[in-house]
């Protein structure tokens, strides 16, 4: 007997590969509107603007302190009651099963993973000198001015090697989208595993599959790392001090 | 002096924090093209008083009027704290230079920003100035890439620049290494030749001596003594200004022995 039916993981690597584009889907859309989600709801509690304020400080303890998957189910199963209760009391006609499946996941992931980039940013923020923001108001910069061309470059930049984990750890959470009957990776192994009871090889080929994702985004962030680190001093580039500063170098 | 001259005016400034009260209703007057130095011991508020006429720092109490816009601080609008701090310009000890721009979009951000001035022309004004402080070869370069020295000239190009009523430094030389001084001395001092308003915080007493047309004494939140350099420093009869002096001329005397 053997452990592995390698001919049959060769085989179903084409179809859990369709699964690949819905995994990359969820994944932009959640890490871009996560980061407008993020950015704005840490800018409420850093200038601790009334209300939005305190409702950011609940949505944030909310979404960490929740389960992702508990939260996938309950968008998956609490959205279209919400829609039908809309449709009863306001007359209104959402077509409540032509939604597909994956925008409640859009939806669910943004709000998620927001959460926690909102954390990141309010941290990343505060990290910034002070000294940035009085250089900006001593030359009569005003505060937005200010954070959009100053201070929030310089937060991002902080924010670059948490933001990259996050979003490798959103590629790999993409797969509990399968509870919700979205076919990504995981979906499609599940489907294959099921047609063949192979689970052990389908699940083997999707965590490749995944890894290798990993992989290549590793490596793609860690040369925005490296470019969004060239005005800092320890970096290879910046080498080129003023030759008069060091008068044993022949120039 | 007739009035139409003075372009900065402090009247009965106060500042606390929290319970100790570091400046206690602080006077001052400069004239245009006018350099005055405050000295005074460590923790005498000449940093926090610099902070408060710019509004980096509120005042409780008292009024600030700079060319022709006169705030009292208990009542003043966002809209004039603006005002104000863009007809002022602070230089800080520890140059504070936007670490995410180059030398020259330094220098160039307050014109673009601020001043609304076309990038190109703004870019121009800035190499200009750059080159009068002696840094055209490193317009490129990040902050980080250059000695205290080079980032206090940048960061006084980047003051001047704007073409403010009144510059403000703050100690521009005590973060600096000893032979870097001279170099942003030297600068600062070719600045009194243009005609700029300038008050500055700073304990080179030899320096405050050749280039201030009036010095302030301050010592626990108050003015001790105002007068020009020659009264203050060198004659003055004030027993607290005596005492402050003393150490320099002190280290100055084992120095030359
Ligand atoms: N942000 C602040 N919060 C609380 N206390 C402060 C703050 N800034 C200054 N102080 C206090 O105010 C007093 C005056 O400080 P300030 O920095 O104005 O002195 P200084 O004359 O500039 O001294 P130095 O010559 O050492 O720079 C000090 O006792 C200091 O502890
Ligand atoms: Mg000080």
């Amino acid at each position: 007997m053997r452990v592995l039916d390698i001919p049959f993981m060769l085989r179903i690597i084409p179809e859990l590969l369709r699964g690949i584009p819905v995994c990359l889907e969820i994944t932009c859309v959640s890490m871009i509107c996560g980061c407008l989600i993020g950015l704005a709801t840490a800018l409420f509690r850093i200038y601790k603007i009334p209300v939005l304020h305190q409702l950011s400080s609940v949505y944030i303890s909310f979404m960490r302190g929740t389960p992702l998957l508990v939260q996938i189910l309950i968008t998956y199963y609490g959205v279209p009651v919400i829609l039908r209760w809309i449709n009863y009391k306001y007359g209104t006609k959402f077509d409540i099963s032509g939604v597909p499946a994956v925008y409640f996941m859009f939806f669910c992931f943004s709000l998620c993973f927001g959460a926690y980039l909102s954390e990141m940013f309010r941290s990343a923020i505060l990290s910034v000198d002070p000294g940035q923001m009085e250089a900006c108001y001593s030359i009569g910069m005003t505060t937005p001015n200010a954070l959009l061309r100053i201070i929030l470059p310089q937060a991002l930049t902080n924010a670059i090697p948490n933001m990259g984990n996050t979003f490798i750890s959103l590629v790999k959470d993409t797969s509990l989208a399968f509870t919700a009957a979205v076919a990504e990776v995981m979906g499609q192994a599940k489907i294959v595993a099921g047609r063949s009871s192979k689970f052990f090889e389908a699940y083997i080929v999707a965590a490749v599959i995944y890894w290798i994702m990993c992989i290549f985004f590793e490596q793609i962030l860690r040369r925005l790392e490296k470019f969004s680190r060239r005005f800092e001093r320890d970096q290879g580039t910046s080498l080129k001090v003023n030759p008069a500063a060091h008068p044993k170098r022949t120039v | 002096m007739c009035e139409a001259q003075i372009i900065c005016r402090l009247e009965n400034i106060h500042k606390a924090f929290g319970q100790n009260q570091v400046l206690k209703g602080v006077d001052a007057e400069v004239r245009k093209g006018e350099a005055l130095a405050i000295l005074g011991p460590s923790g005498s508020g000449k940093t926090t008083l610099l902070r408060c006429i710019n509004f980096l720092e509120r005042a409780d109490e008292g009024t600030i009027g700079i060319g022709g816009l006169k705030v009292d601080c208990k009542q003043v609008s966002k809209r004039n704290i603006l005002n104000i701090r863009r007809k002022t310009a602070m230089v800080f000890q520890n140059f504070n230079l936007f670490k995410n721009k180059t030398i020259v979009e330094n220098v160039m951000e307050g014109l673009v920003q601020v001043k609304k001035i076309p990038k190109n022309t703004a870019y121009a004004e800035s190499i200009k100035l750059l080159t009068q402080v002696g840094l055209e070869e490193h317009v490129n370069y990040y902050p980080s890439q250059l000695s205290g020295g080079q980032q206090q000239r940048v960061g006084i190009a980047r003051a001047l620049i704007l073409n403010p009523d009144v510059i403000l430094l703050d100690e521009p030389t005590s973060a600096l290494d000893p032979e870097l001084v001279g170099e942003v001395l030297q600068t600062i001092k070719n600045l009194t030749h243009t005609g700029i308003t300038m008050i500055i915080v700073t304990h080179e007493i030899h320096f405050a001596r050749e280039v201030a047309d009036q010095i302030i004494f301050m010592d626990e939140g108050i003015v001790v003594e105002t007068g020009s350099p020659k009264d203050v420093i060198d004659n003055s009869q004030n027993p607290r200004t005596r005492q402050f002096l003393s150490r320099f001329t002190e280290t100055l005397n084992k120095a030359a022995s």
